[in-house]
């Protein structure tokens, strides 16, 4: 049994831990050339494409084109970057080091995907810089501080989701090659570049299923529209209540995925 | 009292071999070893490569899940008490993986202390220590992907005594090392049996079990062959003599014809320059040399030496001159 003194002692631990994996991640993936693709270089020429081919349109509309290419950032750095947070470990050979250890893996896991959630936040800046300097649209948050709230919201929601992919891919190294066949799907129903409303009826069930869909929801209506109150309630709370429920079958994840892979010796690749 | 208790440890591995017609492939890397280690002694695991060694250090470490039997460090079990045992044990595996190439040193011994839940203000004492302790402090800045071999295993030593942990398994610590630095390793290892640590410790190099183990277990096929000091473990050999004869391009064939001797107890060979070095034990000592001779006719012989059996001729007894 774990007194407080010592469940405080590990919590400021685990604290500086998750601040410290945070600036080892950066430091090792922001010069890695196909992560400043991932989160930088594809956004922008999504958010290049869409702005192009919207030229004309009510100027209002940039601010959503700059967003939702704000977003497939986000999306394509938890597919790539944090769902191989884990593998990325067994292959640096550190995986057993942190295992071995007095810190559960989650907490590692957390760090790195919080790293890789506002390090892909850079992508919705450089978005927002090529639309007001070289577009020059005018760009304006219509409702700045729910839009804050909403991106920080976001920022819990997609970390939450790192947290549950990391194990998963871990568990089962087949899975990730169908990686890419995932990013797009959740471009299109999470309604990042245009409503979900142009959809067949019968494909929003999947959209409500998932966080990053009342995040792109959130986030659109606060950038670019006036939501109703209660509109904005609803979709902060699905991110808060999918952030809970990600975070609870992350923990069990890692738990079945910590075990399998001391039985079956896959910790390490040797 | 012993700290360190396995009772009938198995560790078997399954691959799968084939594309369209897949079979199960089952090796047996640990078969059914029980030995205690007592608080405060230096245990010894000797064996040739694939004998089990690694394979049984990390069931004890909690990285690997045994088949069958009992492990249990600290009265705790190592399968289910893996959270209540690490932060009392150290290891170190051999090897340039484990460190986090694009940090400096320093960098990753803060990052590791803290996993290993140490405070700051001890951390912020301990590094340096550990670091001069090493023979890394002026190299502390620097990144680790510039190392080399033998600074990465001692950055791996440094690693492993953060926590200041009171059992530690070292798997073959001085690979990579050359003579002085391992003879520092090995007096730093004498000074942590000093303070009453526990240590496992793997090693190739029988001089080093000789010196430092106060009992060695001698693991082949995954099964422990032998166990006893390494006095009790000469003894094995007492009643043979160990003739050494340096020979030019002995053919595996003539070795072959010398280990079917009746007198000859073991037969190895390993090159020295451009010869071999021949090591025959049998309790005829000197009186097998005719013998021998006559089975080397034709070849250069040159340099016959007699001598006592070491614990290196025991292990090669019991191993059976391989590894």
């Amino acid at each position: 049994m774990v007194n407080t003194g010592e469940r405080r002692r590990r919590l400021r631990s685990y604290l500086r831990t998750i601040g410290q994996v945070f600036v080892l991640q950066f430091k090792q993936t922001a010069i890695d050339g196909f992560i400043i693709f991932t989160i930088l270089v594809q956004p922008l020429l999504i958010a290049l494409m869409g702005l192009w081919m919207l030229r004309g349109q009510q100027d209002n509309y940039a601010v959503f084109v700059v967003i939702g290419s704000g977003m497939t950032g986000l999306w394509s750095s938890l597919l790539y970057i944090s769902g191989s947070n884990i593998n990325v470990e067994r292959w640096l050979g550190t995986l057993e080091m942190l295992v071995g250890t007095p810190t559960p893996l989650a907490v590692t896991v957390i760090g790195k995907t919080l790293s890789n959630v506002v390090m892909s936040l850079v992508s919705m800046v450089l978005g927002y810089i090529l639309a007001a300097i070289i577009f020059r649209f005018p760009l304006s948050i219509s409702q700045p501080l729910p839009f804050l709230i909403s991106l920080l919201l976001t920022v819990v929601a997609f970390s939450a989701f790192g947290l549950l992919i990391a194990p998963f891919f871990a568990i089962n190294l087949q899975l990730q090659r169908w990686v890419n066949a995932l990013e797009f799907p959740m471009y299109i129903l999470a309604g990042f570049m245009f409503p979900i409303a142009l959809l067949p009826s019968w494909t929003t069930p999947l959209s409500y299923a998932l966080a990053p869909y009342w995040a792109a929801r959130a986030l659109h209506a606060t950038s670019s529209g006036t939501p109703a109150p209660r509109e904005l309630l609803l979709s902060w709370g699905m991110m808060l209540v999918f952030s809970v429920l990600y975070v609870a079958i992350s923990g069990w994840l890692f738990r079945v995925m910590v075990r399998r892979a001391r039985v079956d010796a896959t910790l390490s690749l040797q | 009292m012993s700290v360190i208790e396995v009772h009938d440890l198995r560790r078997v591995f399954r691959t799968s071999i084939g594309v369209l017609r897949r079979r199960v492939k089952e090796i047996v890397a640990v078969d059914g070893i029980s030995f205690q280690i007592r608080e405060g002694e230096l245990f010894g695991l000797l064996g040739p490569n694939g004998a089990g060694k690694t394979t049984t250090v990390k069931m004890l470490t909690t990285l690997l899940i045994p088949t069958s039997g009992s492990a249990r460090i600290l009265d705790c079990d190592v399968v289910d008490q893996a959270q209540q045992i690490r932060p009392h044990i150290g290891f170190i595996f051999g090897g340039e993986r484990g460190l986090y190439w694009r940090l400096s040193a320093r960098d990753n011994l803060r990052y590791f202390a803290n996993l290993y839940l140490v405070e700051p203000d001890v951390t912020r004492r301990r590094i340096p220590y550990l670091l001069e302790l090493v023979g890394l402090a002026d190299r502390a800045e620097e990144k680790v992907e510039g190392f080399s071999r033998g600074m990465k295993q001692r950055l791996h030593i440094a690693r492993t005594l953060l926590h200041d942990p009171q059992i530690l398994f070292l798997d073959e610590p001085t690979m990579g090392l050359d003579p002085v630095g391992a003879r520092e390793l090995r007096s730093v290892v004498r000074d942590l049996l000093a303070e009453r640590k526990t240590i496992l410790l793997t090693t190739h190099y029988m001089f080093e079990a000789d010196e430092l183990c106060q009992r060695l277990a001698v693991i082949n096929h995954g099964k422990i062959v032998a166990l006893d000091t390494p006095a009790g473990l000469k003894e094995l050999v007492q009643d043979l003599s160990v003739v050494q004869m340096e020979v030019l391009g002995i053919a595996a064939e003539r070795v072959q014809r010398l280990r079917e001797l009746p007198f000859i107890d073991a037969v190895s060979v390993e090159p020295h320059e451009q010869k071999q070095i021949l090591t025959i034990h049998s309790s005829l000592g000197s009186g097998a040399v005719p013998q021998v001779l006559s089975v080397l006719d034709g070849l250069r012989v040159d340099k016959v030496t007699s001598r006592e059996p070491t614990l290196e001729d025991a292990y090669v007894r019991l191993v059976g001159g391989e590894g």
